[in-house]
């Protein structure tokens, strides 16, 4: 009997952690530590996109990257010609939806099996990376905003408070404000796969021949978990582009699909927390090693992986879950044991 | 016509060179319990995956409640009242037996509603006890129990079962045939099956399949002295029987 999140201690505990952190940190912290871990915070959001849909609609996408450079590339468009961030904002949560349920439609209509699905997304995220890296010349303009090609679009505006252009929001206050961001993300992530929906999502995840036996249409609804997803992924490029007050085609690259992939495999398929560690956790290691000169960062990472899959195939999460609540058992075995006269009192 | 839930005209279905349904014309009464005899290959799953849209038939027609339901999609079929067991359970092994039931319940019903008609469909198949547990972890005798109970949370008008009492213990089986028997009183049921001793347990009218043509149809104590029958199927078991 599947627990609402309402009585769930871990829900509570999360969203207090998170919470901690959001008011905590940038008293704490100074603004270079800060500002790195607003990074994480942003990258934690695209990793719960693709958590989502692989983890809860068993859908898995190698182009999650084409959402997230999409969400970020209307930010930046529309920011820097509306010379506000809050429209723009809701576009990169509203546009890259509509593609997913588009791309979506013609991918779980057309009935592509699981393998033809990694390929389409793939494809989809290449050629996106392809098109905007031919995009140098000054022909290619939306309104004011130059695409730049390969160089990217630079002076993405900061965040500022709505309806006041002029209230930039600082570093710290971004940070805030991305903290909330991924919390909402997650509470709504979690409602939402406690809901009838989701549990039918989840069901599809587990046999989809059964879930059209019991009478649901797979097609839709998988159609809508990969717009969310999509939605999600392109609120993470929003937030990215006006981190970073840049972007440029490398926020569509195979590389980006392919971390947010390790991320949530590291951190566990089917668990929420799971891809936010997985990505804080490998974020941090990419930094780390990048400091050494003596090895290849990215074969060190490979390794790790390659460790982390044969050693916990399921993910740093839900192996510790596992740990903890068999832990928790023979604890309360032998506490049991321990004191016979309150078990039988009880 | 009308007094079929059921018919299939001319129902044919090929692999390539091989003909796994051919021209079958399938007539049945509704609220009647029908049981499908036929050797291994005879194709009484390919049929049962005609009508129930997961295989396109190549020809005929497949009519159900006087609908014509030929290539209709597999939800929109189940939709209109089919439930259907499979041969290998299709469960949901990752979550709980009561949210497999559950799931299926609620299509039709309002939350209540749902969660009381899981209930009372874990109760009906016995299954009650398992209820918290993982489907993905249960026995296959206890998989077929969840899948059943799910079939019949939707509550279908016809009822397909194949091989429902595959991997059950003799009292498992018995409690199937009082089931199959009582869901036979609010729908059409087709039961396919080897278990004689299950068959003898529930069957009236039979229709036997071979080679993916209907063979005979007939009463069951007929078709059990049918020499025909015999030699193409139950063999040794039926003289033992």
């Amino acid at each position: 009997m599947e627990k609402p999140v309402t009585r769930d201690p871990g829900f509570y505990v999360m969203v207090a952690i998170g919470l901690a952190v959001m008011f905590i940190a940038p008293v704490m912290l100074d603004l270079f530590t800060i500002m790195q871990i607003t990074q994480y915070v942003v990258l934690s959001v695209f990793a719960l996109s693709l958590g989502y849909i692989w983890g809860f609609g068993g859908i898995l996408s190698f182009g999650q990257a084409a959402f997230f450079g999409l969400g970020a590339y209307t930010f930046a468009v529309a920011s820097i010609n509306m010379g506000s961030t809050t429209i723009p904002m809701v576009l990169a949560f509203i546009i890259p939806t509509i593609f997913g349920a588009a791309l979506g439609y013609f991918m779980f209509y057309g009935r592509l099996s699981d393998v033809y699905l990694g390929v389409v997304t793939l494809v989809v995220a290449l050629i996106f990376w392809k098109l905007i890296n031919h995009t140098a010349g000054p022909e290619y303009a939306i309104g004011e905003a130059r695409l730049g090609g390969f160089n990217g679009i630079p002076s993405i505006p900061t965040l500022h408070i709505p309806g006041d252009p002029g209230a930039w929001l600082d570093p710290g206050q971004m940070f805030q404000v991305f903290m909330g961001f991924l919390i909402v993300v997650y509470v709504a992530l979690r409602f939402l796969i406690a809901s009838d929906f989701g549990r039918v999502s989840v069901g599809i995840r587990e046999n989809e021949t059964r879930a059209s036996l019991l009478g649901y249409d797979v097609r839709k609804q998988k159609v809508i978990v990969f717009a969310i997803g999509g939605g999600i992924a392109g609120v993470a490029g929003a937030m990215w582009a006006t981190y970073q007050a840049f972007i440029d085609p490398n926020s569509v690259s195979m590389e980006m699909s392919a971390k947010a992939l390790v991320w949530v495999m590291a951190g566990g398929v089917g668990t929420l927390v799971g891809p936010i560690i997985g990505c804080i956790l490998l974020q941090w290691l990419t930094l780390q090693l990048g400091t050494v000169d003596v090895v290849n960062s990215i074969a060190v990472l490979g390794a790790i992986m390659m460790v982390l899959v044969l050693a916990l195939p399921k993910g740093i999460v839900p192996t510790t879950q596992s740990l903890l609540l068999g832990g928790y058992i023979l604890w309360k075995r032998n506490h049991g044991s321990a004191m016979p006269g309150k078990a039988v009192k009880e | 016509m009308s007094e079929h839930i059921l018919s299939t005209c001319g129902l044919t279905m090929r692999f390539g060179g091989v003909t796994a349904v051919d021209n079958v014309d399938f007539n049945l009464r509704d609220g009647e319990l029908r049981c499908l005899l036929g050797p291994n290959g005879a194709g009484k799953s390919t049929f049962f995956k005609c009508l129930t849209g997961q295989l396109t038939p190549t020809e005929g027609k497949v009519t159900f409640s006087g609908q014509d339901i030929t290539g209709a999609l597999t939800h929109d079929i189940v939709k209109k009242g089919v439930g259907i067991k499979t041969q290998v359970p299709n469960v949901f092994d990752g979550i709980t037996a009561y949210e497999n039931v559950r799931l299926s319940a609620r299509r039709k019903h309002l939350k209540p509603m749902a969660k009381e008609l899981t209930m009372k469909t874990l109760e009906r198949c016995g299954i009650t006890h398992l209820a918290k547990r993982e489907v993905g972890l249960l026995s296959h005798g206890q998989r077929q129990l969840v899948e059943l109970a799910m079939v019949l949370a939707g509550e279908p008008k016809l009822i397909l079962l194949d091989e429902p009492a595959a991997g059950m213990t003799g009292d498992e089986r018995d409690r199937l045939a009082q089931l199959v028997l009582e869901s036979a009183r609010s729908a059409a049921v087709v039961v396919v099956e080897h278990d004689m001793a299950f068959i003898r347990q529930i069957a009236k009218f039979v229709t036997v399949f071979n080679r993916g043509a209907i063979f005979r149809e007939a009463m069951i104590d007929d078709i059990m002295q049918d020499r025909e029958v015999q030699e193409i199927y139950l063999g040794k078991q039926a003289n033992a029987a």
